[in-house]
């Protein structure tokens, strides 16, 4: 941890959405490396507040100094949560991934239920925000889907994230018939919850357990010559960051070295000459907010790069507002505030714009702006797709 | 290594990048610009010191040192880069009043002066003298804003406090752009019966709606309102980064944020890429040309060691001024530090002197003998020297 090379310029704080508009939040300087002069290995930690923070990385990559303070208070957390009795939510959202697999498994009823006041009260009672309505579980999942062709010169292992696997499936399975109209062979590799809902929930061990399984499975894989693609920009940044950072897999380095966004490979793909997609026209106005994740996986906007060759398209980039809901965070009761100060902020400049359509790359961010919009919240396959005339049914 | 070719990739998302950025996307070329983080702009009071010297700026600049960069810009392209800056914020809705011809002040938070060139228009009501009468708005829990400083130094001032339900800076700018907020702010400025006839806050009000929302106050209420610069999280510096980063992206020009430049692939003395290490592999960015716009010290572009500075990127050679005793003054508020004169010497055509490379062009406060604190000249210079840079590199591409 650098926290000494902070110069005290601030400009992390600037950049902070949680600080714009929770006073209880003392902001990424003092929660990050001024506090950390004071936080003894072992002494209990004390320090409630650092929950507040939602872990969008901003300050990391503001500062200009390197101290990514949100890796201090992402440890902070990880301290806090060892030490403390954790809260329901807390504990609901780290092993979000067997809530979402059983809400899944009993889709018809969890949806009912989700939908109804009686499911609001129960949400409530487990300190569970319900602002915007909790996404519908699909029944159908992305497993089962496994087949090897090793047909194509191009292999690729698609981590999909339990977003589109337990919600938006649909979307996945456009993803892996756009990559095949490329000639790219896509499987779908065994995979779990990256993780990161774990470590946001301040739950290291969770965390670990999840990444031990998924690097073990990415692992084989890359050894076996695919390439890792991801779609979602927070399961990315885990996979490329947490991977070999705090959560130390030793398989850490080769997934972050063989793993790439969707549109990144598509984007190497046209480069390379291997394919020329024939894109069709899509005559829209639509506003792409970029999700904090995206911004710090230092890729560029890919998507966006993309999104100019599709003609009539017109694409206009939001990278300074946050969402808020950052995963489970903003469906904290303690966070709701927060996350709904926030969106509605992102939402107003977006609305000034009269686009027509939301774009995203994290399911987090669309579930939040479409909900507090009322607009329809895409992802960028999906007017990739559109533009190439691909649709989710075979 | 994943490739994408560009014409021209600037270095550094300052005043000089994103001017000079600005400058090469309206030509037609195809720009990215890569930060490693966000710039000191946005530390900064957003006004655009050309040069404070002397009551008239080009007059003082006439008497720097004949080494100073801005002897390498000529007059008209001084002139020029102010119109254009002009042109920009108003096309924004951050306008920006004063002209070239004069000097004006703003007022400091501890009641002080400061001279400066362009303000934004939200400061342009500050008074010149002390003759004006002042009544001055803070928020309850603001740190670090004091009326007491100013009415100590002024007789004719006195003080209200505004419950706000935010303490900091960021927090009552994003206040401040919530309609409600404003409409019930104004009610109580209106009741509390303000007998002086100019109004000052510190520098909150709003983020991108600054100009109108300070429009708004003032006929509101009937009377002059201005913004006293506050220390950072300082509001007109991200408002005034938020202009040029939106105008340089409405021209086509493209960004990477948090893209730390590590090393460089060169041929000769072509360099062809910058590289970043991302995380997983590294990152590659190809161009025609460079300009490296990374700051002084604190923006990241100078690393200073024990005995002497470097320059990380293209490993340019640095005008160290002196052993490590005489970069400090013994006086710690002296403009006279002598590190202050640190950097890259530039060639009339903006590339480093003595470095081999061809294409690469160096702009803003990271040219040697700028000693911006002493002359008041760092915003006016990155924009005179980001549309210089821009102009000689255009050329060498054509």
């Amino acid at each position: 941890m650098k926290y000494e090379h902070c110069i005290r310029c601030t400009i992390c704080v600037e950049n902070c959405p949680v600080f714009r508009v929770n006073p209880d939040f003392p902001g990424p300087k003092q929660a990050g490396p001024d506090a950390q002069r004071f936080r003894m290995e072992r002494e209990k930690s004390v320090d409630k507040w650092v929950l507040l923070c939602s872990q969008c990385k901003r300050c990391n990559m503001a500062c200009p100094c390197g101290v990514e303070p949100a890796e201090i208070i992402l440890r902070a957390q990880q301290k806090y949560g060892l030490q403390h009795p954790r809260t329901l939510a807390h504990l609901l959202f780290a092993n979000n991934y067997y809530l979402s697999a059983l809400g899944s498994l009993t889709a018809p009823v969890a949806n009912k239920i989700a939908a109804m006041k009686i499911g609001k009260k129960i949400f409530h009672a487990m300190g569970i925000a319900t602002y915007i309505p909790f996404p519908k579980f699909s029944f159908k999942t992305m497993r089962g889907k496994n087949k090897r062709k090793a047909k194509a010169a191009k292999r690729v292992a698609l981590f999909y994230g339990c977003f589109i696997n337990f919600y938006r499936p649909d979307i996945g399975r456009k993803i892996i018939r756009l990559l095949e109209s490329f000639n790219v062979d896509v499987v779908l590799p065994p995979q779990w919850c990256c993780g990161l809902p774990a470590l946001g929930n301040g739950n290291l061990t969770i965390a670990r357990y999840f990444a031990q399984k998924n690097a073990a499975s990415l692992s084989n894989y890359i050894d076996a010559g695919y390439e890792i693609i991801y779609t979602c920009t927070s399961c990315g940044l885990c996979l490329l960051h947490d991977y070999p950072g705090i959560l130390e897999m030793p398989q850490g380095k080769k997934i972050a070295e063989n793993t790439r966004d969707l549109h990144e490979y598509i984007i190497g793909l046209i480069d390379d000459g291997y394919i020329e997609p024939q894109f069709g026209e899509v005559k829209r106005k639509i506003a792409y907010h970029i999700p904090c994740h995206l911004r710090a996986l230092g890729i560029g906007y890919p998507a966006a790069k993309i999104m100019k060759m599709i003609p009539g398209l017109e694409c206009e980039i939001f990278d300074d507002t946050c969402c808020g809901l950052n995963g489970s965070y903003g469906f904290k009761k303690t966070n709701e505030a927060t996350a709904v100060q926030l969106g509605n902020r992102a939402v107003s400049l977006i609305k000034k714009t009269k686009a027509e359509n939301i774009m995203a790359d994290c399911g987090s961010c669309r579930m939040q702006l479409g909900g507090l919009s009322g607009m329809e919240a895409l992802d960028p396959a999906e007017v990739i797709c559109e533009s190439l005339g691909i649709t989710g049914e075979k | 290594m994943s490739v994408t070719q560009h014409d021209v990739i600037i270095i550094g998302a300052g005043v000089a990048g994103l001017t000079a950025g600005a400058v090469l996307a309206e030509k037609g070329c195809n720009v990215a610009l890569v930060a490693k983080g966000e710039p000191t702009a946005c530390l900064s009071t957003g006004c655009i010191d050309i040069c404070s010297l002397d009551h008239e700026p080009l007059h003082g600049i006439g008497h720097l040192p004949e080494e100073h960069p801005y002897h390498l810009v000529a007059r008209a392209v001084i002139r020029e880069a102010v119109d254009r800056f002009g042109k920009i914020t108003d096309e924004m809705g951050l306008p920006y009043v004063g002209s070239l011809e004069t000097n004006r002040r703003i007022l400091a938070a501890l009641g002080t002066f400061k001279n400066t060139c362009l303000v934004p228009s939200t400061m342009a009501a500050a008074p010149q003298d002390e003759k004006d009468d002042l009544h001055i708005i803070t928020f309850s829990g603001l740190k670090d804003f004091y009326p007491s400083y100013i009415i100590a130094r002024r007789g004719n001032a006195s003080f209200s406090t505004y419950e706000a339900g935010a303490d900091t800076t960021m927090g009552l700018a994003a206040n401040f752009e919530r309609h409600d907020f404003l409409e019930k702010f104004i009610l109580w400025l209106e009741k509390i019966k303000i007998p002086e006839n100019k109004i000052a806050f510190p520098a909150v009000l709003g983020l991108e709606s600054a100009a109108r929302i300070a429009q708004k106050i003032e006929s509101s209420v009937g009377k002059k309102i201005f913004e006293i610069p506050t220390i950072p999280p300082s509001m007109p510096g991200r408002r005034l980064f938020n202009v040029l980063k939106d105008y340089f992206r409405k021209k086509g020009g493209v960004i990477y944020w948090s893209w730390p430049v590590s090393g460089v692939e060169k041929a000769k003395n072509i360099v062809e890429a910058v590289i970043t290490p991302s995380d997983g592999r590294p990152q590659s960015l190809n161009a025609k040309a460079f300009i490296l716009a990374s700051g002084s010290f604190v923006g990241g572009g100078l690393h200073a060691r024990r005995d002497t500075i470097v320059e990380n990127i293209f490993n340019l050679p640095v005008f160290v001024p002196g052993k490590r005793d005489d970069w400090f003054d013994s006086d710690y508020f002296a403009l006279n530090h002598g590190i202050g004169k640190a950097g890259i010497i530039a060639d009339s055509s903006f590339r480093p002197k003595e470095a081999p490379w061809e294409n690469v062009f160096v702009c803003g406060g990271i040219l040697a003998h700028t000693e911006v604190l002493k002359n008041g000249c760092g915003h006016g210079l990155a924009l005179a020297t980001g549309h210089a840079a821009a102009a000689s590199c255009l050329e060498y591409i054509k």
